[in-house]
């Protein structure tokens, strides 16, 4: 603690969150430029939780943006409630003032982290579900850090600066304006050590026995072709823990190649059909 | 020296910009690059912007920095780089001015000659500042944020240290499998498909609506109104004929059951309709081709607004376009010939492509594929083709 309050702007790690150690560079690189960092990586490669450990380690709160397909970049902005109001003028029960719209605007995820009093993290998550010009609109808005409130002729200027994490799941490249202005970074999918500190993190208490027979089961089941959305970390992590709350379960059965509650790791009745055929093949 | 290293990832195929360049240089100027595997990762973070170019990355900085010793930028490396910025400066301003740290508007006022050595200057003055004139990366630097080992209160870092020289990780080839392009999957065939919607309104009355109610409002003498709408959804009528028969298609089985399962489960009103290398008279609901046959004239009857998908690699005898009677099947002798069904079908449905599962460079090799793409707009079925062809079918004329 006493080490953050030295140096608040330098990313160290969280509690739940293991950082490799060329992302912390580029986090770091990306706080120190005031650029928006864009992550990409497979589902499941820690793109959203390094935010959540970015607003931990720093100390920072964290707002998050959903982004949906259908969403407007006013939304992400401000809402001006015409409702309440209507309601109001109609009723005239609130403390509002009601010839004062001010009072009727409420801020979107990024115009909270615009006028939030203290610095903030600022996540926003699956921007590859937009279409391109919210995009864009988006990163200028990012830009000048500054946007306008159209019914009452104002702008809304960044008190603090936010950090921004931006996440795509997209295969495909965003537009050459977006990339142009952020700082990129693809998560790869951990290595099997990588992954072992990832779960030792998790479950401080497994056995070396247990780890090890998890672990080679797992990316041995990562190597099955034709699987669509193959197991990641958070399906392998339910996975131990649905494994250690069996009494019965002995690693020893993975050694064997067997694979108890294959649901957990594959969503898709596709996959599951592909994995439980190609088990049943190695295990002869 | 790292102009160099610019312009040799600029020629072997990495799309790096002179913006990213000059907010390397910041990077560099504020001292947060303390050794050769700092610039590595940072310089990578901000030139390279999708790991599929990684891998090249990893090539060109191996070719450039394996034993090679740092030294000053040639003046006239720094005039190219300037001129760059120039054309840069030109298409984004902003994006430029925020990468020296300065106004926009101070840049503004310069002519061209002005704002040329007004670059080189501010970038000789980056170099030479922080690091004692002869290095653009220095080697006694001090960091705020520098990597473990190296700083007392460097950042603690929690997963496997790597603890190789960023030379050694280049020529591990990380990212050689990002390198391709990855087969379509259905998720990303969503993806592209997700712009092609129709919204119209359809369902329960949940949704307020702000400016009739305010009307009505005033019209009931200020007592509240309150007026529902019905929410958008979507309602777009899509036809889907996909060629199913012969061998040329074969290859391509699995791409287009992708998009047919995805197709299916997308829109709500889709019909699918098989053919044979080319529509003559009839098309088939089923995939047999035999037992639910529908005439083209009736399918014609069809709302014109419908969006027609046609999916085939277009590849056959001209015969089988060009002469009455052409139809690889007997029992289709059609009296016309196929390429005027075609016709037909393109001026029926103002809203209508051609996917194409053969990749783009045999296009010209296929006479027929020529014929078929004067008549319908076609598309390769990759994700850009997608896109290109949803574009093509929500444009509205």
């Amino acid at each position: 603690m006493k080490e953050q309050e030295k140096k608040p702007n330098s990313f160290r790690g969280a509690s739940k969150y293991v950082l490799d150690e060329e992302l912390a560079k580029i986090v770091n690189i990306s706080i120190a430029l005031e650029m928006p960092l864009l992550l990409k990586g497979e589902p499941g490669t820690g793109k959203t939780m390094l935010a959540y450990a970015i607003a931990e380690s720093l100390d920072l709160p964290l707002i998050i943006l959903n982004v949906k397909s259908s969403m407007k970049l006013v939304e992400a902005l401000y809402q001006y409630d015409t409702l309440t109001r209507l309601n109001d003028s109609r009723f005239g029960d609130s403390k509002r003032n009601v010839s004062d719209i001010e009072a009727y605007i409420r801020m979107g995820k990024i115009g909270q982290s615009f006028v939030a009093d203290a610095k903030t993290v600022l996540l926003i998550d699956e921007i590859d579900k937009a279409d391109t010009d919210f995009q864009d609109d988006m990163l200028d808005v990012l830009d000048q850090m500054s946007f306008d409130i159209i019914e009452i002729d104002k702008t809304v200027k960044a008190i603090n600066r936010p950090v921004v994490v931006i996440t795509s799941n997209a295969k495909k490249d965003l537009s050459d304006p977006f990339l142009g202005r952020c700082n990129f970074h693809h998560i790869a999918f951990p290595e099997p050590e990588m992954m072992r500190k990832i779960v030792e993190v998790h479950f401080p208490k497994l056995s070396d026995e247990m780890a090890t027979a998890c672990l080679q089961t797992f990316y041995r089941l990562r190597d099955i072709g034709g699987i669509e959305k193959k197991p990641a970390t958070r399906e392998l992590i339910n996975w131990i823990r649905a494994l250690k709350s069996d009494p019965d379960f002995r690693p020893a059965v993975l050694q064997r190649g067997e694979v108890p509650y294959l649901g957990v790791l594959y969503k898709k009745s596709a996959d599951l059909g592909l994995a439980a055929k190609a088990i049943a093949r190695l295990k002869r | 020296m790292f102009v160099q290293f610019f312009y040799t990832l600029r020629d072997r195929g990495v799309p790096v910009t002179p913006t990213s360049f000059l907010r390397l240089q910041r990077a560099l100027s504020l001292g947060l690059v303390t050794s050769l595997d700092d610039f590595y990762t940072v310089a990578r973070s901000l030139l390279v912007k999708s790991e599929r170019y990684f891998d090249l990355y990893d090539q060109v900085f191996l070719h450039h920095f394996r034993g090679v010793e740092l030294k000053d930028p040639e003046t006239h490396e720094l005039t190219d780089i300037a001129k760059a910025l120039l054309a840069e400066w030109l298409k984004d301003p902003a994006g430029v001015a925020a990468a020296f740290g300065i106004d926009e508007k101070k840049l503004k006022k310069m002519s061209p000659e002005e704002l040329i050595q007004y670059f080189l200057d501010r970038m000789k003055e980056q170099t030479e500042a922080h690091h004692g004139g002869n290095r653009w990366i220095g080697t006694r630097g001090t960091s705020p944020v520098g990597h473990s080992g190296t700083h007392p209160e460097g950042m603690r870092v929690g997963g496997v240290s790597r603890n190789k020289s960023a030379i050694k990780v280049a020529m591990d080839r990380r990212y050689r499998d990002y390198s391709q392009d990855g087969p379509l999957t259905q998720a990303q065939m969503g993806e592209a498909l997700k712009r092609l919607r129709r919204m119209v309104p359809a369902g329960p009355k949940d949704l307020v609506n702000v400016d009739k109610t305010i009307r009505e409002t005033l019209r009931n003498a200020g007592e509240i109104e309150i007026v529902f709408d019905r929410r958008l959804t979507d309602r777009l009528k899509v036809i889907l004929m996909i060629d199913n028969g012969g061998w040329s298609m074969e290859p391509y089985v699995e791409l287009v059951q992708t998009l047919f399962s995805y197709a299916r489960s997308q829109f709500k009103d889709l019909r699918t309709y098989y053919f044979h290398n080319s529509v003559y008279d009839v098309v088939w609901q089923d995939a047999q081709r035999y037992y639910r046959p529908e005439r083209l004239d009736d399918l014609s009857l069809r709302d014109p607004e419908t969006r027609l998908i046609v999916l085939g690699d277009a590849s056959m005898s001209p015969y089988e376009l060009m002469y009455a009677g052409g139809a690889i099947d007997y029992t289709q002798r059609s009296t016309r010939p196929s390429i005027d069904r075609l016709k037909f079908l393109a001026s029926r449905f103002r809203h209508a492509v051609w996917l194409n599962p053969s990749p783009l460079w045999e296009w010209d090799r296929v006479r027929t594929i020529g014929i078929v793409r004067q008549v319908f707009p076609m598309y390769e079925l990759t994700l850009d083709g997608l896109e290109g062809a949803v574009r093509r079918l929500v444009a509205k004329n």
